[in-house]
């Protein structure tokens, strides 16, 4: 046996493959232990082979940036191996997610609680940008939370380094609700802005406990956002007219966010506004953000541990079940663990998925990214 | 939310007690899994090539008995000089593709790292080359499609490339992101900047490309296996102007808290990075790499050669292991769903059948 | 205290359990119909608060202040206040007697200030008396269960402060009793100290809790109203379909109508979400509550990480003069200043990496460094 197979086999001996706890297209998930303490994990097996372009560019970054960076608010790749053609990744075992807790309507969140949160995603952002990676696919389904309450940013399916001067990026990123203006309009050079906005509407969306810009399309979505913060002028965004695909989509006037965030603190607004500044080189950068005075006002952050948790904690179950639902909605191998809740919850409340978020969650993985 | 307007001012608690933290480097998999000294490299690549030889040995002895005693077998510095050829390669496929430096790198640093868990003799470097530049697109973000890749190139088909790709990306332990020297000059030439006592017109562009050559001279070096980007790039600008990278230097100090300059701390890693980039820098001898490239075809791996004798029946013996595995499997299961009948047993066997029914799926 | 039952009629028929801490403060059994009315805007602290700290007011349409004689038929504004001496007059007796400083109760002539009156909570005084004398002995007798060896223990303590309610209540040995009270507090300061922070944390708790419901409900009145423009503007939209397509189509208007309808059905149908579940929050609030007495939260901090990104190694300036981006910088067309591309942060990149890993220094073969890098054991071969 070559030596780089002898030392992959020790490393999958290392891990027990469970139940099948989810699909989606480009990954299954399964439940696991650690062989020798029976540490739950997670095991993302994804399906190599299979693709023209050969290893898939969602499983690369999300491989090559979990292998590099170690923060508590960034979720945690334990081993990579191979079993036959089929890439194993092996996370850390985290059981919710940050829009099971904000579609749970049994638990009430306390203005301390969205506090600790914020600090948390803050945290693991400002750490991303640290290590020069924008993330490009925040939303509360990618903010797992573990067990002692601590949260993770997950799925760099989509994450990428800074770029050099004078190269494009693809603006298909992001998830249309959190996607900014810039990215809207067709931008392909853009920086560490475009995670700051979707930060902004993970914030707004835990204050208000509904996705605060729901856009049905894009030309929608530029809409919908304008209807929210106000058309923007040439003034409050200087040059956005002349980008890709700039449209004018109408006039709306500004309405103080005061008027729909009815209970935040002023602290609260003034965050949330500089999350969702029009021009990218105004928004607040992560670092900033965490030294906003917002984080230090009272009530403290609340303990991770005291956070609100979901409930319900559905027990292993047969694999047809989980197979005839299988979530084909989830961005990318972005499938976790999490997926017999979501199943459960499917099967509990019909209307709240329909009215919720699947129709922002596809993106178009076949396209090329330069 | 309750009101809260106090304690603006008790910010900036950031930097908590005297913690030591750790520098960032260090959690790079470059730092922890690549970094060597340069007797560990000299002995991982002795080691290899020794198992190498002993096995492509006993293949050819149960295949015809006495039949490799008088193989000619490569030596680990053969096996270099021939990766050090295709590592040449790499550069002259970039321009062509005007793919950017950070791929031309990447794929090189992937070309050395691959063959430091592989040997030449069971992988051969121009196939691995080829896959180690598209892996290198993709992970950098340059993603070209694989027909436009191979059509560019001649004689090359998708295969060629993608059937080394999983081997590749294994090899590498899946660790793709790396830390690169151009970077690094790029970085010193900015800063060069800062000093106020160093006017434009003593650190002229050409500098700057003179340092930039000698950075990709380095690549063909072990520089990056043993030292940092940043080590290997102020050599290089030492290279070209031993004024700039001095100054340059001064104005630095270690953080490893010692009192010593950090040009005193670095006087022998320089100047060994020195010495290897000059002596070392360049392709080697294409007369003798195509000498040893000729015995290599004697000696390589048979188990690896398609079609071979010794291929085919490494193929069928692991048809046969799998076919048996993907028997047991779903003789399991059978007996599972048996069990299920047992009104006693139902429990139990529901949750093993879903478990083995759940391994039934793993196609590996 | 054998004689106990025999002063009966101080409690309106109600007896004391003995063994249980405090027995009354309901409104069970009260003939005429009395409100309770909230109110926290007046000068005049104290009353019987609940447990998240509001005082509930007793008033009933039978009020008459017994210095003045008005009464609410006359004065619905009438407002009685209780004395420490547990006398009832109304805000303008107090006005017209106390403000002048201490003067003597009309009715028992015990001298009086005007901040000693509170609101009153009960019908009856002798309940607010009781009430009153009770919460201040909860206050320092506040020992639990937990804080005693075996459950005989805290019997005792529990009879004993019965017994010196009891005589407070009564007024049986005041002066008396009210040493043995000093005698427990000096001998119990810390325990007391600690069970009073452990109720406040509890306080606390609910007091957020109540905030947090507020807020929901503030929440789902807006989701309600958001919800409300969402179909009027399906409907304004459909309306609007229907006659495009009526302008446009040669189908039946009578088929063009249908589909419109069902698809509006369709819609709304969907769209009727499974109201949030309101949930008794008793339970969750009692475990919050809990936890928040275990584990405190803490001040902000911005980043707790560990890891040290050379940022005293450079110092960036501005701009710098730079080939490579010069074209970028220039952005004749604007399209990456709007987009938000920012030449530092590559910039900032590059000199990050010259300085990184600058003082390393290489691996030696003296094993001193093999421990720095298990995972290349691991990895290479054997």
């Amino acid at each position: 046996m070559d030596a780089v197979e002898k030392a992959n086999a020790e490393r999958q001996k290392r891990w027990a493959k469970d139940q099948k706890v989810g699909e989606g297209t480009y990954a299954v998930v399964y439940r696991g232990r650690e062989a020798v303490n029976q540490r739950k994990v997670a095991i993302k097996k994804i399906k190599v082979g299979q693709f023209k372009d050969g290893l898939d560019m969602s499983a690369i970054r999300e491989v090559k940036y979990l292998r590099e960076l170690h923060h508590q608010n960034i979720i945690e790749l334990l081993d990579v191996f191979s079993s036959k053609t089929n890439l194993n990744l092996v996370l850390e075992f985290l059981d919710s997610d940050l829009e099971m807790i904000i579609k749970d309507r049994t638990l009430v969140f306390l203005p301390a609680d969205i506090k600790s949160w914020m600090a948390m995603t803050f945290r693991g952002l400002e750490f991303c940008h640290r290590n020069f990676v924008l993330h490009r696919d925040l939303k509360p389904n990618n903010l797992l939370i573990a067990s002692d309450g601590q949260l993770k940013i997950a799925d760099f399916g989509l994450a990428r380094d800074f770029a050099d001067p004078g190269y494009k990026m693809t603006c298909q990123v992001i998830t249309r609700w959190y996607r900014p203006p810039e990215l809207l309009y067709g931008s392909r050079y853009y920086s560490t802005a475009v995670d700051v906005w979707s930060v902004g509407c993970i914030f707004a969306e835990l204050m208000l406990r509904t996705p605060y810009l729901p856009g049905e399309t894009d030309m929608d979505q530029l809409k919908t956002i304008f209807r929210a913060l106000g058309t923007p002028t040439e003034e409050d965004w200087p040059g956005h007219t002349k980008l890709p695909d700039y449209v004018p989509v109408g006039q709306f006037p500004r309405t103080p966010l005061r008027d729909l965030f009815t209970a935040a603190t002023a602290d609260a607004l003034n965050l949330l506004g500089k999350c969702l500044i029009y021009e990218p080189r105004k928004r607040i950068s992560a670092r900033d953000a965490l030294h906003h005075p917002y984080f230090f006002a009272l009530p403290y952050p609340s303990h991770p541990s005291k956070l609100p948790k979901v409930s319900t904690q559905t027990p292993s179950r047969p694999l047809e079940e989980v197979d005839g639902n299988v979530d084909m909605n989830a961005s990318g191998p972005g499938v976790k663990a999490a997926a017999p809740n979501r199943l459960k919850r499917k099967l509990t409340s019909p209307g709240d998925e329909l009215s919720g978020r699947p129709l922002a969650r596809r993106l178009d993985f076949t396209q090329k990214r330069v | 939310m309750i009101a809260g307007n106090t304690s603006k001012d008790s910010a900036e608690a950031d930097n908590s007690p005297v913690k030591k933290k750790n520098p960032l480097y260090e959690a790079s998999t470059q730092y922890r899994n690549w970094r060597y000294s340069p007797e560990r490299l000299e002995a991982v690549r002795t080691q290899l090539n020794a198992a190498a030889v002993a096995k492509i040995r006993n293949t050819f002895e149960a295949d015809e008995p006495g039949s490799s005693a008088n193989v000619a077998f490569l030596s680990a510095s053969e096996e270099h000089l021939l990766v050090k050829l295709y590592v040449s390669k790499i550069p002259q496929l970039c321009g062509h593709f005007h793919f950017p430096e950070e791929v031309e790198a990447t794929a090189i640093t992937y070309l050395k790292r691959f063959y430091l868990k592989n040997t030449v003799m069971d992988w051969h470097p121009k196939n691995v080359m080829l896959t180690t530049l598209f892996l290198a697109t993709k992970t950098t973000n340059n993603p070209i499609s694989l027909e436009a890749y191979t059509s560019n190139i001649p004689k090359t088909s998708a295969s060629d490339v993608l059937d080394l790709e999983f081997l590749v990306a294994q090899s590498l332990g899946f660790e793709f992101a790396v830390w690169h020297a151009h970077r690094a000059l790029w970085g010193i030439w900015l800063d060069l900047q800062s000093l106020t006592d160093l006017p434009e017109d003593l650190r002229p562009q050409d500098i700057y490309e003179i340092a930039l050559k000698h950075v990709r001279a380095s690549r063909f070096t072990d520089a990056e296996l043993i030292y940092t980007p940043s080590q290997i790039a102020l050599t290089c600008l030492s290279i070209a102007s031993p004024l700039l990278s001095q100054r340059w230097a001064a104005s630095k100090t270690a953080s490893s808290s010692i009192s010593e300059p950090l040009s005193e701390l670095l006087k022998d890693t320089l100047g060994a990075i020195n010495a290897m980039v000059t002596q070392n820098g360049h392709p080697p001898d294409i007369e003798s790499v195509r000498e040893v490239d000729r015995r290599l075809k004697l000696c390589k791996n048979p188990e690896k050669v398609v079609g071979s004798k010794a291929y085919l029946a490494r193929i069928a013996e692991e048809e046969r292991l799998s076919e048996r595995k993907r028997n047991k499997k779903a003789e399991d299961v059978r007996r599972a769903l048996g069990e299920g009948a047992d009104p006693f047993g139902s429990d139990l066997s529901d949750k093993e059948q879903a478990k083995r029914l759940a391994e039934l799926d793993d196609d590996d | 205290m054998s004689n106990r039952a025999n002063v009966g009629g101080w409690l309106q028929g109600k007896t004391i359990r003995k063994g249980g801490v405090v027995s009354t403060n309901t409104h069970s059994g009260r003939s005429s119909t009395p409100q309770v009315q909230s109110t926290s805007t007046t000068v005049f602290g104290g009353g019987v608060k609940d447990v998240s700290g509001r005082t509930s007011e007793y008033f009933s349409m039978d009020d008459q202040c017994p210095v003045c004689k008005s009464d609410r038929y006359l004065n619905p504004k009438l407002r009685l206040l209780v004395s420490s001496c547990y006398h009832k007059m109304c805000e303008s007796c107090i006005d017209r007697l106390f403000t002048l400083g201490p003067a003597p109760c009309p009715i028992c002539q015990k001298v009086l200030r005007k901040l000693a009156f509170t609101p009153q909570t009960f019908e009856d005084l002798t309940v607010e008396k009781e009430v009153a004398v009770r919460r201040r002995i909860a206050k320092e007798f506040n020992k639990r269960r937990e804080d005693f060896l075996d459950l005989r223990g805290y019997n005792d303590y529990l009879e004993e402060v019965e017994d010196i309610t009891f005589n407070l209540i009564n007024d049986i040995d005041v002066a008396q009793t009210e040493e043995r009270i000093q005698a427990h507090k000096k001998e119990n300061a810390s325990l007391i100290e600690k069970n009073i922070q452990r109720d406040e944390q509890y306080a606390q708790a609910l007091r957020e809790q109540e905030e947090a419901d507020r807020q929901e409900r503030e929440q789902r009145a807006l989701e309600a109203r958001r919800e409300e423009e969402l179909q009027r503007e399906e409907r304004e939209k459909d309306r609007r379909e229907i006659i495009d397509r009526l302008e446009t189509s040669n189908t039946d208007a009578a088929k063009v109508i249908a589909k419109s309808r069902a698809e509006a059905n369709k819609r709304s149908s969907a769209r009727t979400t499974v109201d949030s579940v309101l949930k008794s929050n008793a339970q969750l609030l009692r475990s919050r509550a809990a936890r928040s007495t275990t584990i405190p939260d803490v001040p902000h901090i911005p980043l707790q990480d560990d890891w040290y990104a050379y940022e005293d190694a450079y110092v960036l300036m501005n701009s710098y003069e730079d080939p490579y981006s010069e074209a970028v910088r220039k952005d004749r067309d604007g399209i990456m200043r709007a987009g938000g591309y920012r030449v530092d942060q590559a910039w900032e990149r590059a000199v990050r990496s010259a300085v990184m890993g600058l003082d390393l220094l290489p691996l030696t073969e003296q094993g001193s460094f093999s421990n720095s890098c298990p995972a290349d054991i691991v990895m290479a071969p054997v």
